[in-house]
Formats: C-alpha cells, sequence, structure tokens
C-alpha cells in the first residue's frame, strides 16, 4: 500500500466515523482515553463527596449505586423487551397476513408437490423466520440505543463486582453483554481479554446468553402459551442465560482453569445522546447478518426438512431422537426434529415448526397447534424455550470458538455442557412444575 | 570501564511540581539550553546513583501528547527519538484525573514508566486516599509516592528507576479500547502501515491512533514514507 493509499483510507475511516457518531475520530479517541481514566479513578481514588458534581456524576451516583445498579439494569432489560414486543405486535401481524395471503394464492399451484413446496416449505419455513424481523430489529435498536449512550459500559461496570467475585472481570461482561446482539462477535470481543484464563472462560459461558436468533422462538411459544405475560417469560429467559452464564463462569473459573484473574480498567465513556445514523448504522450491522442468514443457512434448512418430510423420512428420525427428551416434556418427533436443525441456527426451529404445521392458523400463529397436536402445556413450552436457550450454540459459534481458543478439545467441551445444562434445566423444569402445576 | 550513564526524561503536567522533582534529582549540577532550533527552554541536569552517572532531561511541561504546540512535539520527540532509559512522569495527586491523561498517552507509546506521585500531602490533607497498589497494577507501571516540596520520596524515585532499566520491573502498560467502531478502522489501518519502515519505529497500532487523532507529525511521517 502506497502512503498516498494509506492517508485516503484514514480519511474515509474519518468521514465514516464524524458519520456514525458525528463526532470526529479524534474527539472519539480522547473520549475512550477519558473513559478509561473515569473507570481508573473510581477504583482507585476515594475522596469526599462535593459541592459541583457534574450531572454525568449525578446520573452515575444512581446508576452505579452499589444497591441500585443491578436492579436498574434488570429494569432496563426488562424495558426493553416491553417496547420490543409492543412496538413489532403490529409489524409482526401485517407481515403475518402477507405471508397468508400469500400462501393461499400457492395452495392451487400444480403440481401438487410444488405447491407444497411452496406454502410449507418457502413461505411456511422461511416465511415464518422473517415475520419476526421487526422484533429483532426493534431489540437491535434498543440494544444499540443502550450502547451509544454510554450505558452499557455502565452495566459491565456494575457488574464488575459481582464478576469478580465469580473469579472473572467485568470486561468479561462487555462481551456477554454483546452475546444478546449475536454470540459470533460477542466470542470475537474475548481478544480484549488479555488474561487466557479469563478469555477462555468468557468464551465458553458466552453462548448461554440469549442471542436475537433465539427471540423468534421466544416471540413464537410466548406469544401462544403466555399471551399475558410475554415480556416477563421472554425476560426470564435472558435472566435465566446471566444467571447459569455467571454460575458457569465461577465453577469453571475454579474447577477447570485455575490462575490468577488479570486486571482491566473498566471504562466509563461520558454519557451521549445517541445519533440517528450511528443507531442505523448498528442496527443493520447487526440486522444484516439475520436477514442474510434466514436467506441461505434457514432456506437450505427448511428445503432439507420439507423434503425429508415430503419423503416420509422425518418422523422416523425424529422418533428416533424424541425418547430422549421424553423427561422434558416435549419428548414428540417434531421438536426433536426442530432441536437438530436448530444447531445449524437456532431461528431454524420456528421454520421447522413453521414447516412442520404449515398451514394451520396462519404462518405465524401455529404456536397454538403445539397445543392442540402436541399437548403442549405453558410449563412445556417453558422448559422448550430454556432448551432453546441453552443447548448446543449454533454452528457459526461453535466454528468461532474453535477459531478463538484454537482448540477442538474446549469446543468440543462447549457443545457437550451446553446440550447437557439444557437437558437437565428443562427436566427440572418440567419435572418440578408438574408437582405443583 | 565506567558504566553506561542513564538517561531519565522527566515529564509531567505544568504544576505537578516537575520541576521540584528536577531540582531534587539533580541539585546544583544543571544547566540550562534550548532545544535544537527552537527557543524552548532545555534544562538538563546530573546525579549519581548506586554508582551510576545519571542524566535527567526536563521535557517542557504538558497536558497532552498531540502535535499541536511546540511543548508537545518536543516532549514527544524526546520520549521516541530521544532513547531515554526510563521516562518518570511526575503526577499531582490532588489532581489524578486530568494528570493521568498525559499519563496513559506515555503508556501507550510504550514508554519505560516510572510515575511519580507527586503532592501526596496536599491530597491527604483533601482526604483522598488513593489506591497506589491497585493503581500500579491497572498503570502495569510501579508508582512511587513523594512530596517533592519537602523532598521526601526522591531516594524511592531513583531506586525504582534504577529497577525499571535493570529489568527488575517490567513496564506493561495500558490496553485502551477505543470501542468497536474506532478500532475496526484501527485494525484496517495497522494492516496498511504494518509493512511499512515507519512500523519498525512505531507501533502500527499506535501510528493508527495517530493518523485518526489527525497528528500533524505523524500524517507527515506517514506521507513521506
Amino acid at each position: 500500500m502506497d502512503s498516498a493509499g494509506i492517508i485516503r483510507s484514514r480519511d474515509e475511516s474519518q468521514e465514516h466515523l464524524k458519520r456514525v457518531h458525528g463526532d470526529d475520530a479524534e474527539t472519539l479517541i480522547a473520549d475512550a482515553r477519558y473513559a478509561f481514566i473515569s473507570g481508573l479513578i473510581k477504583e482507585v481514588l476515594d475522596k469526599p463527596a462535593i459541592a459541583k458534581a457534574t450531572a454525568s456524576d449525578k446520573i452515575d451516583n444512581i446508576i452505579l449505586n452499589r444497591w441500585l445498579g443491578i436492579p436498574i439494569f434488570l429494569a432496563i432489560l426488562f424495558g426493553v423487551f416491553q417496547f420490543t414486543f409492543t412496538v413489532s405486535e403490529p409489524l409482526v401481524d401485517l407481515i403475518d397476513r402477507g405471508l397468508s395471503w400469500l400462501s393461499a394464492q400457492t395452495a392451487g399451484v400444480s403440481p401438487a408437490w410444488l405447491s407444497s413446496l411452496l406454502s410449507d416449505g418457502i413461505i411456511g419455513g422461511v416465511g415464518a423466520v422473517l415475520s419476526f424481523i421487526p422484533i429483532i430489529f426493534l431489540l437491535y435498536v434498543a440494544l444499540s440505543i443502550l450502547e451509544d449512550t454510554g450505558y452499557l459500559a455502565r452495566a459491565a461496570f456494575v457488574m464488575d463486582r459481582v464478576m469478580h467475585k465469580i473469579g472473572l472481570h467485568g470486561r468479561s461482561f462487555v462481551s456477554m453483554i454483546l452475546g444478546f446482539g449475536c454470540t459470533v462477535p460477542a466470542v470475537m470481543s474475548c481478544r480484549t481479554i488479555e488474561n487466557p484464563q479469563d478469555r477462555l472462560v468468557t468464551i465458553m459461558v458466552t453462548p448461554l446468553m440469549s442471542c436475537g436468533a433465539r427471540l423468534p422462538v421466544y416471540a413464537l411459544l410466548s406469544a401462544a402459551f403466555f399471551p399475558v405475560f410475554q415480556g416477563v417469560v421472554v425476560f426470564s429467559m435472558y435472566g435465566i442465560g446471566i444467571i447459569l452464564a455467571v454460575l458457569l463462569a465461577w465453577f469453571f473459573r475454579k474447577r477447570l482453569v485455575a490462575g490468577e484473574s488479570g486486571h482491566f480498567v473498566m471504562e466509563l465513556p461520558p454519557y451521549r445522546v445517541p445519533t440517528i445514523p450511528g443507531v442505523a448504522e448498528h442496527v443493520w450491522e447487526r440486522g444484516w447478518s439475520f436477514i442474510s442468514r434466514a436467506g441461505v443457512i434457514i432456506f437450505c434448512a427448511v428445503m432439507i426438512i420439507w423434503s425429508l418430510d415430503y419423503f416420509n423420512v422425518l418422523e422416523p428420525i425424529g422418533r428416533a431422537i424424541a425418547p430422549v427428551f421424553a423427561p422434558t416434556g416435549f419428548g414428540q418427533w417434531q421438536p426433536a426434529v426442530a432441536l437438530v436443525f436448530g444447531v445449524l441456527a437456532k431461528e431454524t426451529v420456528v421454520g421447522a415448526f413453521g414447516t412442520l404445521f404449515a398451514g394451520a392458523e396462519g404462518v405465524g400463529g401455529f404456536g397454538n397447534v403445539l397445543g392442540s397436536q402436541l399437548g403442549w402445556t405453558p410449563l412445556i413450552a417453558f422448559a422448550f424455550m430454556v432448551m432453546i436457550l441453552l443447548y448446543i450454540p449454533c454452528v457459526a459459534s461453535l466454528g468461532i470458538i474453535k477459531k478463538e481458543t484454537g482448540s477442538w478439545k474446549w469446543t468440543l467441551f462447549t457443545l457437550g455442557y451446553t446440550l447437557v445444562l439444557g437437558w437437565i434445566v428443562a427436566t427440572l423444569i418440567y419435572q418440578v412444575g408438574s408437582l405443583f402445576l | 570501564m565506567t558504566p553506561r550513564e542513564i538517561t531519565i526524561a522527566l515529564t509531567g503536567n505544568p504544576n505537578s511540581g516537575k520541576s521540584t522533582v528536577f531540582n531534587n534529582l539533580t541539585g546544583v549540577r544543571q544547566h540550562v539550553g534550548n532545544w535544537p532550533g527552537v527557543t524552548v527552554e532545555k534544562k538538563e541536569g546530573f546525579c549519581t546513583f548506586q554508582g551510576r552517572r545519571i542524566r535527567v532531561v526536563d521535557l517542557p511541561g504538558v497536558y497532552s501528547l498531540t502535535a499541536y504546540s511546540l511543548d508537545e512535539v518536543i516532549a514527544r520527540d524526546f520520549v521516541i527519538n530521544g532513547n531515554p532509559d526510563v521516562v518518570v512522569d511526575v503526577v499531582d495527586a490532588s489532581n489524578l484525573e486530568r494528570n493521568l491523561y498525559l499519563t496513559i498517552q506515555l503508556l501507550e507509546m510504550k514508554a519505560k514508566l516510572v510515575v511519580a506521585l507527586n503532592m501526596m500531602d496536599i491530597a491527604d490533607s483533601r482526604d483522598y486516599h488513593i489506591d497506589i497498589p491497585a493503581l500500579s497494577v491497572l498503570l502495569g507501571a510501579p508508582i512511587v509516592p513523594l512530596v517533592a516540596a519537602r523532598n521526601q520520596g526522591t531516594q524511592q524515585l531513583l531506586e525504582v528507576v534504577m529497577k525499571v532499566y535493570n529489568g527488575d520491573i517490567q513496564v506493561g502498560g495500558v490496553n485502551i479500547q477505543y470501542g468497536h467502531d474506532v478500532e475496526v478502522e484501527i485494525e484496517k489501518l495497522e494492516k496498511m502501515i504494518s509493512d511499512k519502515a515507519l512500523a519498525e519505529a512505531y507501533s502500527p497500532r499506535w501510528l493508527a491512533v495517530k493518523l485518526l487523532e489527525d497528528d500533524r507529525e505523524i500524517v507527515e511521517k506517514v506521507k513521506q514514507a
């Protein structure tokens, strides 16, 4: 690369940052240094309260408060899901109606297999996943706003204290929070953790954080089985994910990869009003990977599911696996098939159900069919959601875990422990829940 | 054969007590000149410690190491090109937050840094409690508390300087993350710069950050490379 090329590329980078953040690169870099210093000062300097606190200090006094910090974090997280589901509802309905109409149009197509391919496979399967796009985009909007205001860095700061108790550091929680979007970039972000043991443990537990691809599954099942408490149920998935990630990190750090924990400064960036181009870019970055995945992986998976089903080989496969899940309550062949294909990408679970129960009560409404045809109760639906949350991270996540740890041993360990964990927790929920309900 | 002379560069914000530290270190053995080509005063002094002759170069007092003012350029050039064995950064303990901005920029430059935490008496009188071991761990650099006005801590400072010089204390430095978007651009530029000759004298990451910061001097250097 010649010098002029480097300077040109530098100019492009500066323009890009200016457009996204509304501030020039120089300011952003200086801000990062001040963020580092603010975090450092909070850890090492104890000084008497002074009268002239800045607005940012005043907000921090509440948000970073020892007792209020975590409840505020949870309340904000809950607010995010309420916002996501409330605002997206009419949009999801609209897409749903469009797809149902499309499905009706393809009913008359001949030959019959083509009609089935179009309506059950493509519209039923891929369409079912796509109909949840508004939910995912709105979640990404909310996360991007939280990130750009500087709140997510505070959430990690708040969790720093908890993380220290489990032998990790708040920087690990930064990566875990990124896992709410997608596990792949979250695992990659663990590179900023210098201590190799801390990094390995963080990589292994990050898949337990509920990513955007799991959301369509929650949305489908919670709408069908928990119409009133949808927000609470989805929120509880995220809560279970965080709690188990923290507990397992503690366990792994103690039993598997012992060693001195690293030291970091938790950055405290200044509060800012997010810019529209900035949020738009971050949402697009995350959302596009979801759409393109739905386009490729989910399309292929749904095609395979549809053809196996069309030639009547899917059911025997499902029946062979299903008994394993009998103790969890969802030991039927359809969910067994969905779980197998869910490893490709978790939203494929919705696509699989869409294909298997196509035509029933509209594209998005087939959640109810799980109740009427499989005899699912809200308890089983809840156990299944927990299974989706915990079991085997998707293929892309496993790939990045292998790449980042450079070890098949730890990659296969992550695959194995998540599967066992998912099965145990789902079984516990179903068995214990059955005693009371 | 007498052992090689050691060079210490003394940096710090204006009013951090840097001159007092300089006087404590060198006593009367100092001389005043000008930095080459400019009319900025250059103070140098000498002292002997553990049988070694130590040259102390007092750099201009600055808040930052951008290339905006002449003082900043001089201070930075000396840290990079003057090849000091150890850089002593005088930090006002009663004004920690503002002073650390310079400190972390020095650490980003991978300087072999010793932090001289000065004015500890004032910090104490204001009831500031600084967790010095934690600060040292988080900065990845040794810290020596001082009250330069009463010439307290000078010997300890020289001891730590010698330990850093001998490699008994490693200066790890800090790893600042500039946020996802900026990091993406840094990585891009870093890759382009890494095969340039310039990357042998400076770390590619540091050059990339400086380019994004629009640092006049580094931009010129890249253009000429």
